[in-house]
């Protein structure tokens, strides 16, 4: 088993052109067998202690790289790395000691949840299956955790369902802080949740990265929420990348034309909104990723689209200071 | 006024004891409106759109009080009745948009058989309609949409293909349950746009139930919000959102994150989370997570003011 040597001038996760690839059909169905191009050439670094937001719509891909990041799923092309070691191919008996390193919460938390089983024993699996600690210190962590994400000790006795949403995220979270990672990749963490139990969720993630140190990487369509937890974002649109940058930057002056238009479509209430920029409206849907349009993938949606970028694919270049745009004519 | 909601209550026999999902809801709609209703979970919301269509069938459900649409009284109206009235003068829009269609015909055969179910017209004649339909809700190609199945069009193309079958009979009152919730934000705010355009030229009252502040916000002339099945505030979009009178409301709007200017270091959470119905607390239901209870809250307060309203006793001792 290979051992994990950290290598501290590297990024803590990093990954290098990436693709996510599933087959589809099989060679009898109509359309034989068809390939979707899920996540496709994505290289991204992430620092220790930042928060990276990766933001898109549904189906741009931003679940399927955030199971690739973990190793949920197998990667079909290109580099994962952590922490400087090349990760890609590890078997799961070779990840198993990383995986106390990297954590990933999930968006619902009552299917991610075992109903049949307590909330204490949900808890202290990962401890029992990572950690040689007796029955007592299990407990006694398992106590600690409750305490730490906002839930009391004798909650431990109870199942899921005894608990609202809200607390079954908490529960979800306690999980995986369990083994005190360094990472956690946070997927949509909060959109199953009440408008009203957000605030304390986000709260909370916010509290929990300062006091153990932790790197995130947070997944969300909810534009307003990426921008309070993440230092830096991420925007994919059909598998891709098209814009990297600090998150202040990005929003107050996105340089990709799906960013201004993605940014300009979010419904606002304060009383701002009537003076904010006008509202881009895009033509038609997400194409779909089995036939994804040539050249540029958000060509046909591009209100400055230009014969270039039917042609020709952009790639995500470095504009201005920490921020890259995949896009012939950027916008800032 | 088309439609007037009176002390409408909504419960259910359940093995529990009756459950009350709607307490007390009074609300005014008028021609060329656009109510937004909005609340969390298990605000009532929906119960109370279901209630004004005449779609809570379940044999346990109790329902009191007043629905007049322009004039008539709708609740205990014999089926029949109520199925005239709907999907012609009174049409829904669905949350999900595959749920609502049928997948086995097309998107033409669909909206055809609605209009020839309340217009005697021929097959033909109503897929000329369904064809000037789709073209007024923003299909690309309408000819050949009508040939096409549900699960041939995209999320944003399915919502737009039952807003036009709601739009088939020129609705007087259109009912709108969350139609933009499972749609991205990008396609969202086209059909906001459709349904604002809808109410300019068909003078239509729009009824939009939705959880998202932000929509109510660029919709909404008017706005409710609901919590526990009660409406806790009532008034014009302005006063709601630029003077919140209800602790409810103000923590809610306090507690979304802004998308633009300084960001907060923490957001004003609201603590705890919405109640059971099976267990509403006494007096006020918003009271064991209000910052500004008091001992009046013990009692259930009653929704006072004119146009802006509130269910809250600060408010009105204020």
């Amino acid at each position: 088993m290979k051992k994990h040597s950290p290598d501290a001038s590297a990024p803590i996760l990093e990954t290098r052109e990436l693709c996510k690839r599933f087959t589809i059909g099989t060679r009898f169905s109509a359309e034989g067998r068809r390939t979707v191009h899920a996540v496709e050439d994505v290289s991204l670094k992430v620092w220790r202690g930042e928060t990276v937001g990766l933001v898109g719509e549904s189906g741009c891909g931003k679940s399927t790289l955030a199971r690739c990041l973990v190793r949920l799923y197998d990667i079909t092309s290109g580099q994962l790395l952590f922490e400087g070691d090349d990760i890609t191919g590890r078997s799961l008996a070779e990840l198993r000691p990383l995986r106390s390193h990297l954590q990933m919460v999930f968006q619902d938390p009552s299917a991610s949840l075992n109903p049949r089983r307590r909330v204490g024993d949900l808890i202290a699996e990962p401890l029992r299956v990572h950690t040689r600690l007796s029955g007592g210190a299990i407990r006694k962590r398992v106590a600690e955790l409750l305490d730490l994400v906002g839930l009391l000790p004798d909650h431990a006795g109870r199942y899921p369902h005894e608990f609202s949403g809200g607390q079954r995220q908490r529960v979800g979270i306690a999980r995986a802080i369990a083994l005190e990672p360094d990472l956690v990749v946070l997927d949509e963490p909060v959109s199953a949740l009440d408008v009203s139990v957000q605030a304390q969720i986000v709260n909370l993630l916010a509290d929990l990265q300062e006091k153990l140190k932790l790197t995130y990487i947070f997944i969300a369509h909810d534009l307003s929420i990426v921008r309070q937890v993440s230092t830096r974002i991420a925007v994919m649109y059909l598998g891709s990348i098209v814009e990297e940058g600090p998150a202040e930057a990005v929003f107050s002056a996105p340089a990709h034309p799906y960013t201004q238009a993605l940014i300009s479509a979010v419904p606002l209430t304060d009383s701002t909104a009537e003076s904010r920029g006008k509202r881009i409206i895009l033509a038609g849907d997400v194409p779909s990723p089995l036939n994804p349009p040539s050249g540029c993938r958000f060509h046909p949606r591009c209100p400055i689209a230009q014969d270039r970028c039917r042609s020709e694919r952009p790639g995500l270049v470095e504009h201005g200071s920490g921020r890259k745009v995949a896009c012939h004519f950027p916008v800032a | 006024m088309i439609l007037s909601v009176r002390d409408l209550r909504v419960s259910f026999r359940t093995e529990d004891g009756l459950v009350r999902v709607l307490d007390g809801v009074s609300f005014d709609l008028d021609a060329g409106e656009i109510l937004g209703v909005v609340g969390e979970s298990g605000s009532g919301k929906t119960m109370s759109l279901l209630a004004i269509m005449g779609l809570i069938t379940d044999p346990n459900a109790v329902i009191e009080g007043s629905i007049r649409y322009k004039g008539q009284e709708i609740v205990g109206l014999s089926a029949r009745r109520m199925q005239r009235l709907r999907g012609n003068e009174i049409a829904m829009i669905f949350q999900d948009p595959m749920t609502a269609l049928t997948p086995v015909y097309t998107i033409g055969w669909q909206i055809a058989e609605q209009i020839r179910t309340h217009n005697r017209i021929s097959h033909a004649a109503a897929l000329d309609r369904v064809e000037e339909l789709l073209a007024e809700v923003n299909f690309p190609n309408p000819r050949e949409a009508l040939t096409r199945y549900p699960h041939q069009l995209s999320g944003g193309m399915r919502q737009r293909a039952v807003i036009a079958m709601a739009l088939s009979c020129d609705p007087v009152l259109l009912v709108a349950d969350e139609p933009t919730t499972a749609l991205d934000v990008t396609v969202q705010a086209g059909i906001l746009d459709l349904v604002r355009k809808l109410r300019d030229t068909h003078q239509s009252a729009v009824m939009f139930v939705t959880h998202d502040m932000g929509v109510v916000s660029e919709l909404a002339d008017r706005v409710v919000v609901m919590y526990a099945g009660r409406i806790v505030e009532r008034g014009s979009r302005q006063d709601v959102f630029s003077e919140p009178l209800h602790p409810y409301t103000r923590a809610l709007l306090g507690s979304i994150p802004p998308l633009t200017g300084a960001k907060p270091h923490r957001l004003p959470a609201i603590p705890g989370s919405p109640p059971s119905l099976l267990r509403l607390p006494k007096g006020c239901a918003f009271g064991p997570r209000c910052p500004v209870r008091f001992e009046l809250c013990d009692e259930k307060p009653p929704l006072v003011g004119g146009s802006h309203a509130a269910a809250c006793f600060r408010v009105s001792a204020a």
